[in-house]
């Protein structure tokens, strides 16, 4: 980038960010090895003929010879060493190849960048010319137009012209892809708005950010364009003789496979290297270049360690978490997600389980519903009516799943299946916990939609996912999770991808639901607000740990945790003056993977101490029922120390 | 009817395309030489007036422009104009060598896209296991296999396999035996005979990037969220993947399939050459060589029309899988 000052910096690959790319493609062991494989027969092609004593048109009097010594890769029928032969035909096929590609590379980015970039009518009109050369096959067109230069003599260059003027298209449509999706993006609008023209825009600011698509997709053509090439060769469109290609090297030797074997195997495993090594780099360059893509660490199953419990779970209690801790393995090593969660929730309870995104909320979810991925180690104990949930196999697991415990995912726009009926997903709630005739699930489903407010319910079981508004969409997942009268319904952020006015009718379904059924719910959300309305008691989490926890007007009335006060006081509220400066925390959630030593908020905290970061503060009670983990905290009443170690929740007041 | 409307709809945007594009062709052709040089050059000269009237018969004595017109109008009344070969009926030709292509090509589409999806699906479900790592490889390396060294090699092989059994095991030339069988089974058993080693071949560099494709959506969809609710709701996992996972994973396999028959039908060019099939591919290279026009722009025709119509055809199925396309427009 120039020094001229931007006023909105695009997210453009900076030279640290290309180093990172190729760091990246060197782990990628099979690209690397790849890549070496390609540059040893480039520089076979081009300067292999330099040292070889052979020209690829020179007679030797050996004809037909076997491989030996004087002709490592053996003559044809009329004397020409074919690794001089082969030299060449690897030369030709890879400047066209490269060309083609070039070629390729740029008319595709020019016309999908444009047509990405003012869409509508120049957009349908370029569209439309990527059909017309989709509408032939490519070869059938090359081969009308190679003839019509095979007189000509142009050689490898013409050749190379048709073959991109025919292959343009795949990169063009991926480039506009990008771009329209880029084109929303702010600092294209900001330097519209900044009154840049249409070319700086688009050569300053989206160029760079197609350039990794543009790079993958521009290898994986060399591939295709060798292998074009080739058969176009092959079939005596394309290079033509005195001259020679890979393609056409096989085409002569077709014939004699079964004698000279070695003219048809060379060329053609030239061919294959070639094409192998180009692909397996454009899978590397694909996955240096998208960091988000790269794969998950191939090893470790499910692993889960219960443990042992000494206390017994008194009748009431629905379900008890003790000592919860689950660990993802990742490439670069172990991260923690939840370090320590101890949490109860009575029959018909409704606990608010809150904290920002990160804090292990999710993952706690997951690991109650036994949904957790195989990269995933869980230990510590759920026990859940009378049973450990910990290392509990699937198939008992799967048993409890929607009938006991039934859970309603954050987007309701992608956790419906788009291709089956909505009365078709609700009635397979019903069926596959209690059997039954199909007539008899429907009618249950037209029920449960009906209690959670579908207006119409029996003429809308046909109807598709897509026919339903966000808000409705979310009923009927609620409506699919009370199905079976679970005694626990578990809601992960059920009304953060909703509007405000939506967010309060499914909140409303929510507590219709909870008095009709007296299911258990566990709300987990970053939104204080939604807890307020709804919660009977409040479990803050923060990196992973349990901070605080008590009765919501406990929790609202006297956050103790320097973190619940935090979150507190940045909910915008009615009762203060407008023009009162929100109020947020500074600084952001720890990095899980490079947790601070002691408290993990202390180094936000405002109150911190040096002790601080010595230890882990333990939950300890501040009031009867209401438990914080702060080492600042004066215990209200002269709390008993002796209760200290204990985490089980006393009674509700 | 949605469907039916939609399909319409369709069609009606692919006419300018074909339009355009048969006119850029003729024009290419008809600039590629002269298909009467052959006649001029023979040897005794032939009389003027022959050539003056094969000239008139094939039209080349008129403007380039008009020649387009003509063939246009023509083709409108299904008339694909006169061929060079005075005795070939363009029409008739095509016909036959389209039932050839087509045989050989629909099977291996089939074939090749039921193979993709098993191959695709077992090592988005198994992924990372040995069954994974085995047909990732088996993809990349029939990814990197040009086609007509694949046709040469398995028809290698079955020349050997045949010498070896001392009998024809296994056909590798041609499309059918010059003298058929005289029953209709065993004139079938003929046919199915020599489709053998062509279709593996089709089926073979096909199915490689199809299942490429279908594992990294059968990947995207086993981490949707409405499989995590499907598992949720208490279901096996067998129904998992097959009722909700495979089946929105399937869809848009449908796309790319269509987008590939172009190159489908170019890899059966190849194909026939290797195998001397007398299908469409053989005909292309005869015409073009014989600067025949007509016959180059009715078998562009054909395959122009066979892809809209084969993405036509993907389109409806793809509405017909995917409710969501039904209502839009």
């Amino acid at each position: 980038m120039s020094a001229e000052p931007l006023p909105v910096s695009a997210p453009a690959a900076a030279p640290g960010q290309w180093r990172g790319v190729l760091a990246r493609f060197r782990r990628h062991r099979l690209a690397a090895a790849a890549l070496v494989a390609l540059v040893l027969v480039a520089l076979f092609a081009f300067v292999g003929p330099l040292l070889w004593r052979y020209g690829h048109d020179d007679i030797t009097p050996d004809n037909s010879q076997p491989p030996s010594a004087a002709h490592p890769l053996g003559t044809d029928s009329l004397g020409h060493d074919l690794l001089a032969q082969v030299m060449r035909g690897t030369q030709q096929s890879l400047l066209i190849a490269l060309t083609v590609a070039f070629g390729a590379a740029v008319v595709g980015t020019v016309i999908g960048i444009v047509a990405g970039y003012y869409r509508g009518r120049t957009d349908a009109l370029l569209m439309r010319l990527v059909d017309l050369f989709l509408t032939v096959p490519t070869i059938a067109v090359a081969a009308v137009l190679g003839h019509n230069f095979a007189g000509s003599g142009g050689g490898w260059m013409l050749i190379a012209a048709v073959l991109a003027a025919l292959m343009w298209t795949s990169v063009a449509r991926v480039v506009r892809g990008v771009v329209l999706g880029l084109r929303e993006r702010e600092f294209i609008s900001a330097a519209r708005a900044l009154g840049s023209s249409d070319l700086r825009i688009m050569l300053r600011h989206v160029l760079p950010n197609v350039a990794a698509p543009i790079i993958v997709s521009v290898t994986i053509l060399v591939a295709t364009a060798i292998l074009a090439e080739t058969a176009l060769s092959f079939i005596g469109f394309g290079v033509q003789p005195p001259d020679t290609s890979l393609g056409l090297l096989v085409a002569n030797a077709q014939s004699a496979v079964a004698t000279r074997p070695w003219l048809f195997y060379f060329p053609g495993l030239v061919i294959l290297l070639i094409a192998l090594s180009i692909n397996f780099i454009g899978d590397g360059l694909r996955d240096a270049l998208d960091p988000t893509q790269t794969k998950g660490p191939r090893r470790r199953r499910y692993l889960a360690r219960p443990a042992a419990r000494t206390e017994a779970v008194p009748d009431d209690v629905l379900l008890s978490v003790r000592d919860l801790r689950v660990v993802f393995a990742a490439d670069s090593g172990d991260v923690p997600a939840v370090r320590h969660l101890d949490l109860d929730l009575r029959r018909g309870e409704v606990v608010g389980l809150v904290g920002e995104s990160g804090s292990g909320k999710s993952v706690s979810a997951a690991a109650l519903m036994g949904l957790l991925p195989p990269t995933a180690t869980v230990s510590g104990s759920i026990h859940f009516a009378g049973q450990e949930l910990v290392g509990l196999p699937e198939p008992q697991f799967r048993r409890l799943r929607g009938r006991r415990i039934a859970m309603v995912f954050q987007d309701p726009m992608s956790s419906l299946s788009p291709v089956h009926t909505i009365g078709d997903q609700v009635a397979e709630a019903v069926r596959v916990h209690q059997g039954g005739s199909r007539a008899a699930a429907r009618a249950r489903a037209v029920e449960l939609l009906d209690t959670v407010g579908i207006p119409d319910a029996r003429n809308r079981l046909d109807d598709y996912p897509h026919q339903f508004s966000g808000g409705m969409r979310q009923r009927v997942v609620i409506a699919m999770a009370i199905a079976n009268d679970p005694d626990l319904i578990i809601a992960d952020e059920p009304t953060t991808a909703l509007d405000v006015t939506v967010q309060a009718q499914v909140l409303a379904a929510l507590r219709a639901v909870r008095e009709r059924t007296g299911a258990a719910i566990l709300m987990i959300t970053h939104d204080l607000g939604i807890v307020a309305e709804i919660a009977d008691r409040i479990a803050v989490m923060y990196a992973g740990r349990l901070v605080e926890v008590g009765t919501a007007t406990d929790v609202f009335d006297n956050p103790s945790m320097p973190y619940t006060r935090g979150l507190l006081d940045s909910v915008p509220r009615l009762d203060r003056p407008a023009d009162e400066e929100l109020w947020a925390i500074p600084g952001s959630p720890p990095s899980m993977t490079a947790l601070p030593a002691g408290c993990a908020f202390a180094p936000r905290c405002a109150i911190r101490t040096p002790d601080c970061s010595a230890a882990v503060p333990t939950l300890l009670p501040v009031t009867p029922g209401h438990l914080a983990a702060c080492l600042r905290l004066t215990p209200h009443d002269g709390a008993p120390p002796e209760n200290a170690t204990t985490t089980s929740i006393p009674e509700r007041p | 009817m949605e469907i039916v409307g939609f399909a319409l709809r369709r069609l009606l945007v692919a006419i300018p395309v074909l339009f355009v594009s048969t006119f850029l062709i003729f024009l290419a052709v008809a600039k590629s030489g002269d298909p009467l040089a052959e006649l001029r050059e023979r040897q005794p000269p032939v009389p003027p007036h022959t050539i003056a009237a094969e000239e008139a018969r094939l039209g080349l004595d008129q403007p380039v422009l008009q020649r387009y017109w003509n063939w246009l109008t023509g083709v409108v009344q299904g008339d694909l104009g006169p061929s060079v070969d005075r005795n070939a009926d363009i029409g008739m030709e095509i016909a036959s060598r389209l039932g050839i292509t087509m045989r050989f090509v629909l099977i291996a589409m089939l074939i090749a896209a039921v193979l993709a999806i098993l191959v695709g699906v077992v090592s988005a479900v198994r992924q990372y296991s040995w069954l994974d790592y085995l047909f990732t490889s088996t993809g990349f390396l029939f990814l990197a296999m040009p086609s007509f060294w694949l046709a040469v090699l398995l028809k290698q092989g079955g020349i050997e396999l045949n010498t070896l059994a001392g009998r024809t095991l296994i056909y590798t030339v041609g499309d059918s035996s010059v003298i058929p069988p005289p029953t209709l089974g065993g004139r079938i058993a003929d046919f199915a005979g020599h489709l053998v080693l062509p279709t593996i071949t089709l089926v073979l560099i096909n199915f490689a990037a199809w299942s490429r494709f279908q594992r990294s959506s059968m990947l995207d969809v086993l981490g949707s969220d409405y499989v995590k609710l499907a598992t949720a709701k208490g279901l096996r996992r067998r129904t998992v993947l097959r009722k909700y996972a495979l089946r929105t994973a399937l869809t848009p396999l449908v796309t790319v399939i269509a987008l590939d028959f172009t190159a489908v039908f170019a890899g059966a060019v190849v194909t026939e050459t290797v195998f001397q099939w007398r299908g469409m591919g053989d005909y292309l290279l005869e015409s073009i060589n014989g600067r025949d026009v007509n016959a180059v722009m009715a078998w562009l025709l054909v395959a122009a029309v066979a892809v809209v119509l084969f993405n036509l055809f993907a389109d409806i199925l793809y509405a017909a899988l995917d409710p969501r396309i039904r209502r839009v427009s």
